[in-house]
């Protein structure tokens, strides 16, 4: 029986493996989530810093363009 | 890599083992038997310790420490360590862990091999105690759906779509009340005001700046927010710096203010929100009452669960209740609760997202009034009313810690809306006072110009970084959306595949116990919430050809059992991946005989690659399943206690048998004549009990010192009785009877009688020939004669497999 059985851990790694396929996904969110589940630090907290930080780094971008 | 198997467990000092307790099974399945109180599950709860660092059934609040409180047996010295080695199949793996006195332990195996071994074994099911039979089957839905992803590693799975569901609604939440609408029009209004017009790109920013600063014929061009950076610095002036800096701090108060109002109306109006569902569910007295009540079941569940009850009542009441039931109803109560429960943590939420909004605007005022012109006495009052705003966030604040069973309730919303005419007035005023220096430098064109554009370039920077932030934010939440939706579907799809498999399986290991009755197509079925979301398990079946749930409404309790061995056989074999032994201590004692012998026998034929320890204080289902595990090579032992060694085990009789010969061999007699009598004690007693001889009763701890002389004359009774013509004539009891090696079983120094090896070499030829009299020693049978294989037709007494019989009257 156990070898027909998807374990979480089969779940998760097939979700990570095929995340870039899924229709709608903004690339930078993926990449860094992604990043964090490599990492091993896929959490609430470490997830919303890194889209904070995404958020900030992208108007700094404004910023920068606009020099 | 094969799975381990137990070479052999050494106890010391633990629980009611006192000295050395060692079982030796080398990878082989391992039957006890002990009376209650002999130490069974000292073992258990030895290797419980062994492998979780805690004893479930004794961490009651009175013990304390994860059960380790209890772990040391009483008798031990402070200075020993109480202790359990195992050595495993894998060498690699062997380790002893012990405990001293304060409660610390050590693990002698430090390796990376046990450290990892150690680590996966915790969540694979070793060991079943009666207490857990049950558990699974009796739980809410919930907790099944929770035990459930556990033990498959779905807890990570369901942390993870927590997760995607947690951030994308607080990134929607965020959108909402960023106001982002608002703050962009309050933007445009400033850029109209200072350009004259809306803007709404670039190029057109761009082409009204350079408008702007035509009347100076600069000769430049500005086609870059570079250019504007150019421009503004190649007419900044060191003229009126103070009337400068002076419009720049007014402007800042509109501004700030401006964006605040916002805000404020965003905080208003969750606030509102909030306060509706708070003061809905404070009302309903019944919920509140519910909710109060919630702690208190959950913690009686707690209590039923780890077995601090032992007997069958009620520990709150104090009243006689079967424990089954009563936890059953707790599950369905804190079940029925769940929605309450969804709905005040909902208002915790809401709470807190409130509060880390009302917190980011209190912070942005504190900024504000660090400005240095606050200080300048025509702006008191101004600073005074901006105070009088940051208190009234800070009253929200502090109210909002108010929760649902506080004695004041939340503050209704009129009493916390912060008015929004004093931010008009703040704001206009600072417009006014900031138009009216801006008109005192009119004469410097120059000077105008750069306030005018340097504000408007501010403006529409905060514009492209507020468009900016909501286009990214949205599309976070876009992509948390989708990695959601997708997400889930796996879930299910895993879920769904795996729970159809292990259905399967527990109900060919129930049908197995349970042949033709009238329970069939077991089924672990999902169950979602109104929102589609899984929230629980339930366990189907066809009773009667009609699908039925849940199991503890038409089964009795044996059925119930049977239904949690068949759980944890299945997680058993799905599941455990690094170990391939399992230990049952007394899992069978609401069994009826039939159901012993067809889960003994599941063990053996669909459990043969495992090794079992299966532990039993019943003395009848030890006789059916040592029967049957003989036959496949299992050991067959049983423990017995002394308060001088606690917990010890019995020789097996085939190296009683051992040591006899071998005392022959050499010539030998020490002890030799006890250890025969010993040994023809314990076959006589399978003897009487398999003809059904009697004997005067016995409590079972005086049971086990029937002398041998007491046992012969009631198997001589017996058989002269029953088969007067037959064995009566075959079997040699006189003969022993007779023998003086009988009479020297007692120490007393009143009896002269020494033995010696020709007489010892006689009694034991006597004894063997008695034995094997009543024994088959066919491969295939080895077994006595016994009453339960009585040929009613021929009336006669047989072994299994009959080749030893006797004329036995009815």
């Amino acid at each position: 029986m156990d070898d027909k059985i998807k374990s979480g851990k089969d779940v998760i790694n097939d979700f990570f493996a095929e995340i870039y396929n899924i229709p709608n996904a903004d690339r930078k969110t993926v990449d860094a989530l992604v990043e964090l589940y490599s990492q091993e630090k896929l959490s609430d907290k470490n997830v919303q810093n890194t889209l904070d930080e995404i958020v900030q780094k992208e108007i700094k971008q404004i910023d920068k363009k606009d020099e | 890599m094969s799975k381990n198997k137990i070479k052999s467990i050494t106890i010391t000092g633990i629980r009611g083992v006192r000295e050395g307790l060692n079982l030796s099974p080398d990878k082989k399945s391992l039957l006890i038997y002990g009376d209650n109180g002999t130490g069974k599950s000292s073992i258990t709860d030895a290797l419980e310790w062994f492998y979780n660092d805690s004893i479930e059934h004794l961490t009651g609040e009175e013990v304390g420490g994860k059960g380790k409180n209890a772990l040391r047996n009483i008798f031990l010295n402070p200075s020993d360590k109480a202790k359990i080695e195992i050595q495993y199949s894998n060498k690699l793996l062997d380790n002893e862990k012990s405990i001293n006195n304060l409660l610390k332990t050590f693990n002698s195996n430090s390796s990376k091999e046990f450290a990892s071994y150690f680590s996966k074994s915790q969540s694979e099911n070793l060991i079943l105690r009666y207490k857990d039979l049950v558990q699974f089957i009796i739980a809410t839905k919930g907790d099944k759906l929770k035990h459930l992803q556990n033990i498959i590693g779905f807890s990570q799975v369901q942390e993870l779509r927590s997760l995607l569901k947690l951030v994308g609604g607080r990134i929607a939440r965020g959108i909402k009340a960023g106001g982002y609408s608002n703050k962009r029009s309050a933007q445009q209004a400033i850029l109209l005001e200072s350009l004259g017009q809306n803007i709404t790109s670039s190029k057109q920013f761009f082409e009204t700046a350079l408008k702007v600063i035509a009347p100076l014929k600069l000769e430049t061009e500005i086609k870059s927010f570079k250019d504007v950076k150019t421009a503004l610095k190649s007419i900044e002036t060191n003229e009126e710096t103070k009337v400068v800096e002076q419009i720049a701090f007014l402007n800042k108060i509109a501004d700030t203010l401006t964006d605040l109002e916002i805000e404020i109306n965003v905080i208003h109006t969750l606030y509102k929100d909030h306060y509706k569902s708070y003061i809905a569910l404070r009302k309903d007295a019944d919920k509140i009452n519910k909710l109060q009540l919630l702690a208190l079941l959950t913690e009686g569940l707690k209590v039923l669960k780890k077995d601090i009850v032992k007997d069958n009542f009620c520990p709150l009441c104090q009243q006689e209740k079967d424990k089954l039931k009563l936890a059953q109803e707790l599950n369905q109560r804190v079940e029925g609760l769940k929605e309450i429960k969804a709905e005040q943590d909902k208002l915790s939420e809401e709470c807190e997202e409130l509060t880390k909004l009302l917190r980011t605007n209190y912070t942005i005022i504190s900024g504000l009034l660090k400005e240095k012109y606050f200080a300048d006495k025509e702006n008191e009052a101004a600073k005074k009313n901006i105070e009088q705003i940051q208190n009234s966030i800070k009253v929200i604040g502090e109210d909002l810690k108010k929760d649902i069973f506080s004695t004041e309730p939340l503050k209704e919303f009129s009493l916390v809306k912060i008015d929004d005419k004093e931010f008009k007035v703040l704001i206009s005023n600072a417009k006014v006072k900031s138009k009216a220096l801006t008109d005192s430098i009119k004469g410097n064109i120059k000077l105008q110009i750069h306030t005018k554009l340097s504000r408007a370039f501010d403006a529409y920077m905060a514009h492209k970084k507020l468009e900016r932030e909501e286009d990214i934010l949205t599309k976070q939440q876009i992509t948390f959306e989708a990695l959601y939706t997708d997400f889930i579907k796996r879930q299910e799809d895993a879920l769904e595949g795996f729970l159809t498999m292990f259905s399967d399986e527990i109900n060919s290991y129930y049908t197995e116990m349970n042949p033709n009755e009238k329970i069939e197509d077991i089924k672990l079925v999902p169950l979602k919430d109104k929102n589609d979301e899984l929230s629980g398990i339930t366990i189907e079946y066809t009773f009667y050809n009609e699908r039925q749930t849940p199991p503890v409404a038409l089964l009795s309790e044996s059925h119930i059992n049977c239904l949690g061995l068949a759980f944890f056989l299945s997680s058993v074999k799905a599941f455990n991946k690094e170990n391939e032994f399992f230990v049952l201590d007394d899992v069978i004692s609401s069994f009826d005989s039939i159901h012993r012998t067809r889960f003994i026998r599941l063990l053996i034929n669909k459990f043969s690659d495992y090794q079992i320890i299966l532990l039993t204080h019943e003395k009848d289902f030890f006789d059916i399943a040592s029967s049957e595990a003989k036959r496949k090579n299992w050991l067959i032992t049983s423990l017995s206690w002394t308060a001088e060694k606690g917990a010890s085990l019995e020789t097996p009789l085939v190296d009683l048998k051992n040591k006899i010969e071998n005392k022959f061999k050499t010539k030998n007699i020490d002890g030799l004549g006890n250890d025969i009598r010993r040994y023809a004690e314990r076959q006589l007693k399978q003897i009487a009990c398999n003809i059904e001889a009697g004997l005067a009763f016995r409590f079972n701890d005086r049971n086990e010192e029937r002398m041998m002389n007491e046992l012969l004359s009631s198997v001589q009774s017996r058989v002269n009785k029953q088969s007067p013509t037959d064995l009566k004539t075959k079997n040699n009891i006189d003969s022993i009877l007779a023998s003086p090696i009988l009479i020297g079983n007692k120490t007393s120094h009143d009896n002269t009688f020494k033995e010696n090896i020709n007489d010892l070499d006689v009694f034991w030829v006597d004894v063997k020939k008695l034995i094997k009299t009543f024994y088959c020693s066919e491969d295939k049978c080895k077994s006595f004669v016994a009453m339960k294989n009585f040929d009613n037709v021929n009336s006669k007494i047989r072994c299994n497999c009959g080749t030893v019989n006797y004329d036995w009257k009815k």
